[in-house]
C-alpha cells in the first residue's frame, strides 16, 4: 500500500468514524428524550358540569401530544374529600362529547371531551378524582411503555 | 536514552496507533451490529443504548488512567531532556570560558 493511499483510507474511516459517532450520540440524546417525555404537555383534565345532576359526569381533557401513543389500560378513581371513600369511574360506558379519539394516537393538539355516568351507589358530596392512563409510545425507532396520573380534579355532586 | 526508555516510549506510540484504531472502528462497528440486532429483533433499543453506555464508560475511564500514566511518563521526559541540555549549555560555557583563558595567556606571552 503506497503512502497516498494509506492517507485516502485513514481519512475516510475518519469521516465514517465522526459519522457513526454522531449518529449514535444523536440517536442516545433523542432517546433519552423520548423516554423522559410526557404522554400529554400544558395538559389538564377537569369537570365541564359541576354540580354534576344529570347523573353523567363531563371530562375535558386539553393540551398537546408530541409522540404517537396508543393507550393500552385507563382507570379513574374518585374520593370523597369529606368520608374518604374511593368509587370507581367505568370507562367501559364512557360517551364521546367532542372527540371520538380521547385517547388515540394522534399527535399536535388534543381537545377532548367525554361523559361516564355517576355510580348508582355514589352519594352526593364534593369528591377529587385521579385518572390513570398508560400507553405505548413509539417515535421513530423508539418504542416505550408509559404512563400518565392526572389528579385534583374536582368533582361535585349533587 | 537508555534501551528500557526506549522500550516504554515505542510502547506508548503502539498505544496511540492503537487508540487511533479504537477511534476508527468502534463507533462504525457498533453502530452496524446495534442496527442488525435491533432490526432482527434480538436486541431492544433500550439494551443498545445501555450497552453503548457501558462501552462508551468503560472506554473513558481506561482512557483516563492511560491518558495519565502517558502525561507522567512525557513530562519526565521532558524533565530529564531539560536536564540534559542546561548540562550542555553549563559545559559549553565551561568551554568557552577555557578558550578565553587561553587565549588571553597567549596574547600576554
Amino acid at each position: 500500500m503506497n503512502h497516498k493511499k494509506f492517507i485516502i483510507i485513514k481519512a475516510v474511516t475518519s469521516i465514517i468514524s465522526g459519522l457513526s459517532m454522531t449518529t449514535l450520540i444523536i440517536l442516545g440524546i433523542t432517546y433519552l428524550g423520548f423516554t423522559n417525555a410526557f404522554v400529554f404537555n400544558n395538559a389538564g383534565i377537569a369537570v365541564t358540569n359541576n354540580p354534576v345532576n344529570n347523573g353523567q359526569i363531563n371530562f375535558i381533557l386539553e393540551g398537546s401530544r408530541k409522540h404517537e401513543c396508543t393507550l393500552t389500560r385507563v382507570y379513574s378513581d374518585a374520593y370523597n374529600n369529606a368520608t374518604g371513600d374511593k368509587f370507581e369511574l367505568d370507562f367501559a360506558r364512557k360517551i364521546y362529547i367532542r372527540s371520538n379519539d380521547y385517547l388515540g394516537s394522534d399527535t399536535g393538539a388534543v381537545d377532548h371531551q367525554w361523559a361516564m355516568p355517576v355510580p348508582d351507589d355514589m352519594p352526593p358530596g364534593v369528591y377529587e378524582v385521579k385518572l390513570y392512563s398508560e400507553f405505548d409510545c413509539v417515535y421513530l425507532l423508539f418504542r416505550q411503555h408509559k404512563s400518565q396520573m392526572f389528579d385534583n380534579i374536582s368533582l361535585i355532586i349533587e | 536514552m537508555d534501551n528500557k526508555e526506549q522500550k516504554l516510549e515505542d510502547k506508548i506510540e503502539q498505544q496511540v496507533e492503537r487508540w487511533d484504531l479504537f477511534a476508527r472502528i468502534i463507533p462504525t462497528a457498533f453502530l452496524v451490529v446495534c442496527s442488525i440486532l435491533i432490526f432482527t429483533g434480538i436486541l431492544d433499543f433500550q439494551q443498545a443504548f445501555w450497552a453503548g453506555l457501558g462501552l462508551f464508560a468503560v472506554t473513558a475511564v481506561t482512557w483516563w488512567f492511560w491518558t495519565i500514566y502517558t502525561i507522567k511518563h512525557l513530562v519526565r521526559t521532558l524533565h530529564r531532556a531539560s536536564k540534559n541540555l542546561a548540562e550542555v549549555r553549563r559545559e559549553f560555557r565551561d568551554v568557552s570560558k577555557d578558550l578565553e583563558d587561553l587565549r588571553k595567556k597567549n596574547n600576554e606571552s
